[in-house]
């Protein structure tokens, strides 16, 4: 089996670097706080260290020692955005991923299928997908992970040979301290003079192993091209997550829009690696001083565009504000295949799906995600009740869907379209012996000339009050000295009048 | 394919499907540049159907039937198996009607319920999705003011995707936008023995435009000759 090992030095760093992308240009180092301690250097960049930044020292000294750094603050967020970014590097090109701290590991042997021109270029492949999330990595193909492992080490970009006097070879030059990081166990190899792994690989195993414990045994095994360690993939997880903390409190709508624009478009960089696009997203918000706002912001079709996203959200924000300012952004996007779909041959061709998808979710974006579907039937006699069905985005058919259709039987003459009024409108009925005589409403006041009515209709009586309770209706169809004609209806209880629209 | 071809056909259901879905090159070519309307005494009148790949509009009062022409024209745009959008201002799409008969495996009707402010933007994306024969904007009951700009970029997108786009109004809107254009005047009709009973709804529908030779000729008309029309009925069902 061939393993590709994937290595993200300085992972958290790199993390905190995704949502700041233009600091890459410049110095950069990553504050940790441990304990009640002041917050110390913990991670930097090559730029910082060539600059005289060393580990450990607080941001004065720091910035005193490097005025162009910039600082970050370590955030669990962006640890675990970061962490699970660094998986999808490798679901990009592996059904299943192992991952161990800064490095992930996952079978490359189908690869080769889809790169033929040879191992090196799928390692430059993951490492140009890994560097659009974001990440500074280094790459390595080999037939152990522990191979794989030591290669990153030495090397941007490696391809252990896969026999293992080749392996062999390839590891002997490198030095000790690359097969393990335990500082007692090199100083003990240099005392022997055993500075690289070639001349480790001479000595008999048993002997080292008697005398470094196995920790020595496993690094004498490593410099031979042997390497035990299982391979423990994982698949990847239902949904996918980004967050940030915020370095202070959001009040308002528009600054919350930008943060969520950085998370949709890192979240999308995601899915769309994986060939996936977004169905769905979670939003988790971290108010202040305490608090949780958790909302689902319905997506009407899986889409690959952030800025229907973050339209989407920013609506469902304006809808409903966070009750308080905002100090932390969870977003939890639920990935969706995007099928391909045969069209049909006699029938005129539809929207392609993908643009389907994207126009709808901008509709839902624009008019909210309940008024874009299409019309379905509800159980009801009430004349007003309708209720919007999603629109197939896969294929051109309805069958098996609500969702209803608009055509004329053979031969049947065309019928008359009532445009309602939803709700129906309350509106002042003048009445004389024989109906209704006179109307006013906010926009519509006639007489009447002629009606027709009325007709009883009354339903759901088996409903409690609070499900809106059952209802009896006299209807009228009025034609309007305005020249409309009216349906209007007068409730059975309150004995007020409504219109319910007008025919047309 | 030709008659020929379909006899090499060995099962009689396939060539009959095959040859329901044969049409000869002149009705085809005859019929690209137009699209039912559903109504045959309106198809008669605008010569063929709603222009395709253009922007047409239907004018009326209320009760003057626009409803029931958008309808029909989706209808038909729906049983020849294309896709179709209503832009509905106020969403006042009748349910029950819209319910009614269904096409089994058709292509179901994307209903959009906006405001008047969104309604153009709406219709914009439905139409440069691209795919959707027929397009209807119902602004029959909206008061706004809509910029000569929005109607080209209406235009250009229906030009190029060869989308129908019926704009349905309570006055002209369009003007010169409009390749084809219908106003539309209506008075209902009660059944007088007995008790009254709303029956339908008779329309009478000018020809206002329709293309540019016509429009030249309806011009001409306005001034003296009478415009071109014809009757509708639309009965009432409920």
């Amino acid at each position: 089996m061939r393993l590709a090992c994937v290595y993200v030095p300085q992972l958290a760093l790199q993390a905190a670097l995704r949502r700041s992308p233009e600091a890459r240009e410049s110095p950069s180092a990553l504050l940790t706080i441990v304990g009640k301690n002041r917050p110390r250097v913990t991670e930097l960049d090559s730029q910082a260290r060539g600059a005289g930044v060393r580990p450990g020292m607080t941001a004065a000294q720091a910035s005193a020692t490097c005025p162009r750094l910039r600082l970050f603050t370590a955030t669990a967020a962006d640890a675990e955005a970061g962490a699970a970014a660094l998986c999808d590097v490798g679901y990009a090109f592996a059904p299943r991923v192992e991952r161990d701290g800064e490095r992930i590991y996952f079978a490359a042997d189908d690869l080769s299928r889809l790169y033929p021109q040879g191992e090196q270029a799928i390692a430059q492949a993951v490492q140009a997908h890994a560097a659009r999330l974001g990440f500074g990595a280094r790459v390595a193909l080999a037939s152990t992970k522990g191979s794989a492992r030591v290669a990153t080490r030495a090397h941007e970009l490696a391809v252990v040979p896969a026999d293992r006097p080749g392996a062999r070879a390839f590891l002997a030059p490198l030095p000790v301290h690359f097969f393990t990081d335990d500082a007692e166990l090199c100083a003990a190899f240099r005392r022997w003079g055993t500075r690289t792994a070639g001349a480790v690989a001479v000595l008999p195993t048993n002997a080292v192993a008697l005398r470094l414990g196995p920790a020595g045994a496993t690094v004498a095994r490593l410099a031979r091209g042997e390497d035990d360690e299982p391979f423990l993939p994982q698949l990847p997880p239902d949904a996918l997550e980004e967050a940030v903390e915020l370095d202070y409190p959001v009040y308002e709508l528009e600054p919350l829009a930008f943060v969520l624009r950085g998370l949709c478009d890192r979240a999308l960089e995601r899915l769309a690696g994986r060939s996936l696009a977004c169905a769905g997203l979670t939003l988790r918000l971290t108010l202040d001083p305490r608090g949780l706002d958790v909302r689902e912001v319905p997506v009407a079709a899986p889409t690959r565009e952030a800025k229907i996203l973050v339209e989407l959200a920013r609506l469902d924000l304006a809808r409903r504000p966070p009750e308080a300012a905002v100090v932390g952004v969870h977003l939890i996007a639920l990935p969706a295949r995007v099928r391909a779909t045969q069209l049909d041959i006699l029938r005129p061709s539809g929207p392609a799906p993908n643009r389907l998808a994207a126009t709808l979710a901008r509709l839902a974006a624009l008019v909210g995600p309940e008024n874009v579907g299409t019309p379905a039937a509800i159980d009801s006699w009430r004349a007003e009740a309708i209720a919007v069905a999603a629109y197939p985005t896969t294929g051109g058919s309805s069958s098996g869907s609500s969702g209803g259709t608009m055509t004329a039987q053979p031969g049947e003459e065309p019928g008359l379209c009532l445009r309602h009024r939803r709700p129906p409108e309350e509106i002042e009925v003048l009445m004389d012996r024989d109906g209704p005589a006179a109307l006013r409403g906010a926009e519509t006041t006639a007489r009447i000339l002629v009606a027709a009515g009325p007709y009883r209709l009354s339903g759901e009586w088996w409903r409690d009050a609070a499900e809106g309770g059952s209802w009896a209706r006299d209807y009228w169809d009025v034609h309007a000295s305005d020249g409309a004609v009216y349906r209007l209806h007068r409730d059975g209880r309150s004995g007020r009048f409504y219109l319910d629209g007008y025919y047309d | 394919m030709s008659v020929r071809a379909l006899e090499l056909v060995r099962d009689p259901e396939i060539a009959a499907e095959i040859s329901a879905h044969l049409v000869s090159l002149e009705r085809l070519s005859e019929e690209r540049g137009r699209r039912a309307t559903g109504l045959a005494a309106l198809d008669e009148l605008l010569g063929g159907g709603w222009p395709r790949a253009a922007l047409s509009e239907i004018s009326g009062r209320r009760s003057s039937g626009r409803t029931a022409v958008v309808r029909a024209a989706l209808a038909a745009a729906i049983s020849a198996g294309e896709s179709t959008a209503l832009v509905d201002v106020g969403g006042t799409l009748d349910a029950h009607a819209a319910m009614s008969t269904t096409v089994p495996n058709g292509p179901p009707l994307l209903w959009i319920r906006c405001g008047a402010a969104q309604a153009l933007k709406a219709a914009d994306l439905v139409v440069a999705a691209g795919g959707f024969g027929t397009v209807a904007l119902d602004l029959c009951d909206a008061r706004l003011r809509i910029p000569d700009a929005a109607w080209v970029r209406l235009r250009h997108a229906a030009r190029a995707q060869g989308t129908t786009v019926l704009v349905a109004s309570g006055a002209r809107r369009l003007g010169a936008f409009a390749a084809a254009a219908v106003d539309l005047g209506g008075a209902p009709a009660f059944d007088t023995e007995g008790r009254p009973l709303f029956a339908r709804l008779e329309v009478r529908a000018h020809r206002l435009r329709n293309g540019r030779m016509q429009a030249a000729q309806s011009r001409s008309s306005t001034d003296g000759e009478q415009l071109p029309c014809v009757s509708l009925a639309f009965t009432s069902r409920s």
